[in-house]
């Protein structure tokens, strides 16, 4: 029985589709691994000060925004100050974008409560700079202010006045904030990741390299369990839980189908003997 | 010359980066300052280089009678068309530029992105064939992981979400493991090799 894949990718659209246009609600029970991230923003005083790293592309927008966005609402709720920076070029305007949104959102100050760096080429070299003067290799922020002249530049000088990174990524970045800003400079670090990269990043979270790993859209719907505050993450939680659901399902069909054919195969063969 | 003077710079740099790991000394941070800066500006020059070289690509395309030269022609428009916007009127809110990026690069990225779903479902179909013991291992696993990552596994089982986790923090990250040390010790072995000036290969073909 020859299967058209057509079908396969009509299954796909409409368990993506559908939940979207009529949620079902499905509960999200919060992971070890999400609590640990909320617990370490809860533990920061406020007037403490973040780095998000916009490290990602575009492309991985709908998994990252809903973490980044999660995360950022929780830092402005905790009275935690926040400065933003991209090492991806494209991360640079969506960076900018997410701050100013949930900065605003949350009726925030630019300059005092929040600032945006830009995006900075060579990623290593931005990394290993900014541990001895962050307006060395940022003199201006992204509209062209000089970092020195904005209240929080005047304050934070390099990672010795930042508690912690939070590296919003969707490749590899995230493991050259922990060999560079940690390994070097004593940094912690937490990794908000697409949900197929957090296998990658464990060895670094049992290591103690990172202080938490914040996983996917999953990952964003735990956190605003968490903040009590459904959004994007939750909403999408429905579309991925029956794509995932319909993949198993081909999976199983697709063996059920391949044992069927062999045990046809098998039984011409004995009666052909 | 061609090959001896960058191995040298290369050999000079290499151990100079290595040793200020240790060095505190103020001259010795000063020049290590130097050195990053130095990083991002030879980032940059390569940068404009990379830029140039997609615009003559694509010029070269746009010249050549064929159906490329659609695409040619589009790829030189959005790119002159980012330019004029970012200098023109700014990269900040409200601006041109962000919304050309947000309402049409972004999603254009994100929909490719997306078209994984239907082709990974359907490999799924094809692909994941329990012909002997080892493979029908992997499909429990994917299969576990599947459903245990999302809220239907919790649904399925309170114990779904444990035995995800296990397999996630116990033997991925045994594998995962045992690969970075490969990859860390295979990095030393090459950094060795350039400094020393016995690796070549990063000088370019006509130079080995």
């Amino acid at each position: 029985m020859r299967f058209d894949r057509r079908y396969i990718f009509l299954a796909i659209a409409v368990a993506v589709a559908v939940p979207m246009l009529f949620p079902i609600g499905l509960p999200v029970a919060v992971t070890d691994e999400t609590r640990q991230v909320y617990d370490r923003i809860e533990n920061l005083a406020p007037g403490d000060v973040v780095m998000f790293s916009f490290d990602h592309e575009a492309s991985s927008l709908p998994e990252v925004r809903p973490l980044a966005e999660a995360v950022l609402t929780h830092c402005f709720r905790r009275g935690v100050k926040v400065i933003g920076l991209a090492l991806f070029a494209e991360g640079a305007a969506v960076g900018y974008d997410i701050l100013k949104d949930v900065g605003e959102r949350e009726d925030k100050t630019y300059g005092e409560d929040y600032l945006y760096l830009g995006y900075r080429p060579q990623y290593s070299a931005a990394i290993l700079g900014m541990g001895e003067s962050i307006a060395e290799v940022f003199p201006a922020d992204y509209d062209q202010t000089p970092y020195e002249e904005l209240p929080l530049g005047q304050r934070v000088k390099s990672y010795a006045d930042i508690e912690l990174v939070v590296s919003v990524a969707d490749g590899s970045l995230p493991t050259y904030w922990v060999e560079y800003a940690q390994a070097r400079y004593g940094q912690r670090i937490v990794a908000a990741l697409t949900a197929v990269m957090v296998t990658a990043y464990n060895p670094y979270l049992e290591a103690g390299q990172l202080d938490g790993i914040l996983g996917g859209l999953k990952g964003a719907a735990e956190y605003e369990k968490l903040l009590g505050q459904p959004a994007a993450g939750t909403r999408g939680m429905d579309a991925q839980s029956l794509a995932h659901l319909t993949i198993a399902i081909l999976i199983i069909l697709g063996n059920i189908i391949a044992f069927a054919r062999w045990r046809r195969g098998k039984s011409g063969k004995e009666g052909d003997a | 010359m061609r090959t001896r003077l960058p191995v040298i710079i290369c050999g000079v740099f290499g151990v100079f980066m290595a040793a200020q790991y240790f060095i505190t000394a103020e001259p010795v941070t000063a020049m290590y300052r130097a050195v990053l800066d130095w990083m991002q500006i030879i980032f940059v020059c390569a940068l404009l280089v990379g830029i140039l070289n997609v615009i003559l690509r694509q010029l070269k395309s746009a010249a050549r009678p064929g159906p490329d030269r659609v695409y040619a022609g589009i790829a030189l428009f959005g790119i002159a068309l980012m330019v004029v916007l970012g200098f023109g009127w700014g990269i900040g809110r409200g601006s041109a530029f962000l919304w050309v990026f947000n309402n049409v690069q972004a999603p254009m990225q994100t929909t490719v992105f997306s078209l994984l779903a239907f082709y990974v479902a359907s490999a799924a179909y094809r692909g994941f064939r329990a012909r002997h013991f080892e493979s029908a291992l992997l499909i429990a696993a994917a299969l576990i992981i599947l459903l245990g990552r999302v809220p239907i596994g919790e649904m399925i089982s309170s114990h779904v979400p444990a035995v995800v986790s296990w397999v996630l923090n116990v033997p991925a990250v045994a594998a995962k493991r045992a690969i970075l040390i490969g990859i860390g010790l295979g990095m030393t072995a090459t950094a060795i090799k350039v400094i020393a000036g016995l690796e070549r290969a990063y000088l370019g073909s006509r130079t080995r």
